[in-house]
């Protein structure tokens, strides 16, 4: 047993040193200059063969005692370290810009993580990915990177709810000849507020509550249903607002596109109960929580939201309220809970 | 609910760019021509060195790879104009498709290889190893373009092709030839590059490549002169290349084809001694000496003993040579060209007094070299010129020497002996042939009429028009049947100077030596002199004897030959002639300092510069400057970079917000370096609110300049602002005081 388990020891070992090394080394910051302290470089495969071919030309001019050979084979030689140098230059001097540092979104959505590259110089082939290889990103390619600023947006996307860290950025070019390759890998302290993803209750499935201890209870029922809120007035329609709330009456007439606003009766603060969903999945249930959060945002009722059985936890419950700001709230809670 | 998500429209194939590793995307249609080009280039190299059949199964692959190439492009046509109905799905999957046409079957490919190894094995036997090897080389090279899927494919394909470009070094040598060479490398790497950075030309890629083996250079030739010259480490086959230059066996007609060609055949550096006469400069060959009536040959040395019993003979007479006589020395070096032939080539009578490994000095005062010379070898003489030789005449190369074949031309021996009766005096007997010849109407051309069997006798009194070599022929034969023993030498006469012939004194250039130089004379010995050179050519032409070639001459080997630029239009041209020369000097310092650069020079070049010393000194000097000189790279790179960051100032933007910032540390309240800029106006705000409106302007204008993507307008319009903000900053400052 403990011959197994030694490497492994040793293997978690040498990965903390080396975590420990690379946050003294490059330090989490929102922006980065590339310079010989976080600039590693070292052969790629074809560096290697490249050398083993080098010494092959160099066997082949020994053998025939042929000086041109030999020259030729010192010259590809001497290329191999001209190449490091050109690649370590490609490289360096760039400037790495996190714009955002953290980003949300629902599950299964593709996160944006915008970073702008700022060259003084040309630079070639620099490609850009989430080093955490379980990430699954893919490898964002800038072919030349002129002078001036360019922008990257490395894409993240996760079908888990929750709060992700996203570690760090591997940024590397193997600009030149392919024989070398350049890498940092920085820390922008990128992390990804997951939402859990939200899935449409049908009318009549959950009858939403007011905190029976406090206010009456009233049912809440998808906003089709007429007499719960008060329909108040018909606005053109804008992008992004919801297809349910299209007046279709009024389309099909060919009047025009509007939407149906409704104003719910001010003092009756819904209540959104985890317990009470439909299903027995926490996570199902989550996701209808989710839907309901923006339904309700988007019809402007107010409305608290109840995790936890335990009364008054401000951490898992949030007291009724509206709008942008609340709706962020919510979600971030639904993503966070436990 | 798009709310968060910045939606950007994507291509799908973005995404497959991750498997890099299975699909080669950045191969684009331009990159895929220039590698078929490239591949096209580099076998022509070395298509020399190849058989016919080889030749036309890789042209054959090359053209079934153009269609290919062809194809695609056709399809990748089809496939944009119908790009923007199909949807992303339907895309990929034509995509798929596009390569299972464009790829050929992995199974024809591998019969094709097989059959391919099959030939080369069979003829393997007749063409000799290295040849098959370099057609090996070239088969897989051809064949592994076929089958581009992977980045390690591309690779793969741009090292073989490499390799194929060195190993034609293996086969030439010269200026010309190694700079093709580099510039092949050059577009190579372009093309390997071009990979990299494929948005920009091949023209600045190629520009960058240059850039990189110029930087390259200065290590390489530090390596090439520092980095210790190993002795082969196992035996490898050696060229079979077509031999070149003098043979064994001469018939008359020989010499005269072997003027055809304008090949180099060595050069000689006289140094700063002045230049022997034209006349004088008769380079000695080989020494024929069996005639069987048809073609002279050389005498076959009986064995060990007996050669060595020679060597020792003529070690002792060049002894006597050096030491009694009193003919000034002439030292020279002699840079002979890779001919696949043993003979070297010296003014007799001469010693070797350089590096004498690998050389041999023969009884009749030829050189002969222990190896076939597959490329330039360099040796120093020292030559007596006007020094008699072999005073002495052993009795079994006296009878060697005067032996013909009795009845083989039966009118030049009752010639013979009517001169041997009419002159009892050997050089007087001579002298009278030498007058017959110039008397008689005879014609010195370079396409004499043929032979019937190569007969004597007919030449000298029927066509009665030759070529040295028949005159050379018909006058030892002369001389041998009038009882003189002759022989019959071959070589090369004169040589074109190529240098500053203005100072006459000490003159700086060296002889180039070529293949229409080829020359045959006779020697006769005479008692009490030796062997006299006597050259039967001089009574029929005499200006080829003292000063080269005549312009009928010239312009006769420019008929026969069928050069671009014949040697008759390039003599005759001034600047062609110049340029032809100043080419030649290169040559010969190339073939000099590189081709011909050598352990023992290396070895010397160490001497002078530190003196001697023990090998580990040695090695150490070699391991230190080797790591001096990359270092130095190293800083010299790096110091270019420096100075280029250096070089670009401060944008305008920039100073401004540095003058605001000490305008505010002026005023006490001082930017901690660490502080963001927006913390900073903040800080501001709290300590001086008069300043906080225009230094916060100043602030958002500066962050906007620093992180926003902006274009080039945008950006001066900002940095407009910016300086209107600043005077605005001191205009309030200004207000406080």
């Amino acid at each position: 047993m403990t011959v197994f388990s030694l490497p492994k020891l040793f293997k978690r070992l040498i990965q903390k040193n080396v975590e420990n090394w690379l946050t003294r080394r490059i330090p989490c910051k929102e922006e980065h200059q590339l310079n010989s302290r976080n600039i590693m470089i070292y052969p790629t495969r074809f560096g290697l063969s490249y050398l083993a071919f080098v010494a092959l030309v160099f066997l082949l001019g020994t053998n025939y005692q042929n000086n041109i050979i030999l020259l030729l084979s010192y010259l590809l030689a001497s290329l191999f370290i001209s190449v490091m140098l050109h690649s370590f230059y490609n490289f360096s001097q760039l400037r790495f810009y996190s714009k955002a540092q953290q980003r949300q979104g629902y599950a299964g959505d593709e996160l944006f993580f915008p970073i702008q590259i700022s060259a003084n110089k040309a630079h070639y082939d620099i490609n850009l990915h989430f080093s955490d290889k379980t990430i699954n990103s893919s490898c964002e390619r800038v072919a030349q990177c002129q002078q001036g600023s360019h922008e990257v947006n490395l894409i993240y996307k996760s079908s888990t709810r929750g709060s992700h860290a996203l570690g760090r950025v591997t940024i590397f070019s193997e600009y030149s000849l392919g024989l070398f390759k350049s890498k940092t890998i920085l820390d922008f302290g990128h992390y990804a507020i997951i939402y859990p993803k939200p899935i449409s209750l049908n009318r009549g499935q959950y009858q939403l509550s007011s905190q029976s201890d406090e206010q009456s209870i009233d049912s809440y029922q998808t906003s089709s249903i007429e007499g719960i809120d008060d329909f108040s007035e018909l606005k053109s329609f804008v992008r992004g607002e919801s297809r349910a709330r299209t007046a279709w009456k009024q389309l099909a007439k060919g009047q025009g596109h509007y939407s149906k606003h409704y104003q719910s009766s001010q003092g009756q603060s819904k209540w959104l109960i985890l317990q009470e969903m439909p299903g027995n999945d926490v996570e199902i249930q989550l996701s209808y929580l989710s839907f309901l959060v923006n339904e309700l945002t988007a019809t402007n009722q107010p409305f608290g939201i109840v995790l936890s059985a335990e009364a008054h936890n401000s951490s898992t419950n949030i007291s009724p309220s509206m709008g942008f700001a609340h709706q962020q709230a919510c979600l971030t809670a639904l993503a966070l809970y436990r | 609910m798009n709310l968060f998500t910045k939606q950007t429209t994507r291509a799908p194939s973005n995404h497959l760019e991750n498997s890099k590793h299975k699909i080669n995307v950045s191969l684009t249609r331009k990159n895929a021509w220039l590698l078929w080009l490239c591949q096209c280039l580099n076998i022509a190299v070395i298509a020399l060195e190849l058989s016919s059949w080889m030749l036309a199964i890789i042209s054959l692959s090359l053209v079934w790879q153009a269609l290919l190439l062809h194809q695609n492009r056709d399809r990748s046509k089809t496939k944009q104009q119908n790009s923007y109905v199909v949807n992303s799905k339907q895309h990929s999957s034509d995509k798929i498709k596009k390569q299972q046409v464009g790829q050929v079957s992995p199974i024809l490919l591998g019969m094709f290889a097989v059959l391919g190894c099959l030939a080369l094995a069979v003829t393997a036997k007749e063409v000799g190893i290295l040849t098959t090897m370099v057609q090996l080389l070239c088969f897989s090279y051809v064949l592994k373009a076929f089958e581009i899927k992977a980045r390690s494919d591309f690779y793969q394909l741009i090292l073989l092709g490499l390799f194929v470009l060195s190993s034609s070094l293996i086969f030439r040598q010269d200026l010309a030839f190694s700079f093709i060479v580099l510039s092949l490398l050059v577009i190579n790497l372009a093309i390997l590059l071009q990979y990299f950075s494929s948005e920009s030309a091949l023209v600045t890629n190629i520009k960058v490549v240059m850039l990189l083996l110029g930087q390259s250079i200065l290590l390489a030739s530090i390596l090439f002169l520092v980095f210790p010259r190993l002795s082969p480490f196992w035996q490898v086959p050696k060229a079979k290349s077509n031999e070149t230059g003098l043979s064994d066996t001469v018939k008359p007609g020989d010499i005269a084809n072997l003027t055809r060609s304008t090949k180099l055949a060595f050069r000689a550096d006289f140094g700063q001694q002045k230049v022997p006469e034209y006349s004088q400069l008769y380079w000695r060959a080989v020494v024929l000496e069996n005639y069987d009536g048809r073609q002279w040959s050389k005498q076959k040395s009986d064995g060990i003993k007996t050669t060595n019993k020679i060597d020792s003979l003529a070690k002792k007479s060049l002894i006597f040579d050096a030491g009694t006589t009193g003919v000034n020395p002439l030292n020279y070096q002699v840079v002979v060209e890779p001919s696949f032939q043993k003979y070297l080539f010296a003014l007799a009578p001469a010693v070797v007094t350089g590096d004498k490994s690998g050389i041999h000095a023969e009884s009749d005062f030829t050189f002969i070299s222990s190896r076939n010379i597959s490329q330039a070898k360099s040796y120093q003489l020292t030559s007596y010129l006007t020094a008699p030789f072999s005073l002495e005449l052993t009795q079994k190369s006296k009878q060697v020497n005067l032996k013909y074949p009795k009845g083989s031309n039966p009118r030049l021996e009752s010639f013979a002996q009517q001169l041997q009766h009419d002159y009892v005096d050997v050089q007087a007997r001579a002298q009278a042939v030498l007058m017959f010849i110039n008397k008689e109407n005879y014609e010195y051309t370079l396409q004499p009429p043929l032979l019937e069997n190569n007969s004597l006798d007919q030449f000298f009194f029927e066509t009665k028009s030759g070529f040295c070599a028949h005159y050379a022929s018909a006058f030892t034969f002369l001389m041998r049947a009038s009882g003189i023993p002759a022989r019959m030498v071959t070589g090369y006469l004169g040589g074109e100077f190529n240098g500053d012939t203005a100072q006459e004194a000490n003159p700086e250039g060296h002889m180039s030596i070529y293949q229409y130089d080829a020359h045959a004379w006779s020697e006769i010995w005479v008692v009490g002199r030796g062997w006299l050179r006597i050259d039967p050519t001089s009574a029929v032409d005499l200006e080829r004897i003292n000063s080269g070639w005549s312009s009928e001459l010239l312009q006769e080997q420019s008929a026969l030959n069928d050069d671009l630029l014949s040697l008759y239009q390039l003599k005759n041209t001034a600047w062609l002639n110049a340029l032809r020369l100043q080419f030649d000097a290169l040559d010969y310092q190339w073939t000099r300092w590189v081709i011909g650069f050598t352990t023992k020079q290396q070895y010397n070049l160490f001497n002078d510069l530190f003196g001697k010393m023990a090998a580990w000194k040695l090695a150490t000097i070699i391991a230190v400057s080797l790591i001096v000189s990359i270092t130095m790279l190293m800083l010299f790179l790096h110091l270019i970079n420096r100075v280029k960051q250096k070089k670009i100032p401060l944008a305008k933007w920039q100073i401004f917000y540095h003058k605001a910032l000490t305008q505010l540390a002026k005023q006490g309240i001082e930017k901690p370096t660490g502080m963001t800029v927006n913390d900073f106006a903040k800080q501001v705000r709290e300590q001086s609110p008069e300043l906080a409106i225009a230094f916060t302007r100043l602030s958002t204008s500066y962050n906007r300049l620093c992180y926003q993507t902006l274009t080039i307008n945008e950006q001066a319009k900002i940095a407009l602002t910016m300086q209107q903000q600043y005077q605005q900053l001191l205009h309030t400052l200004k207000q406080q005081q």
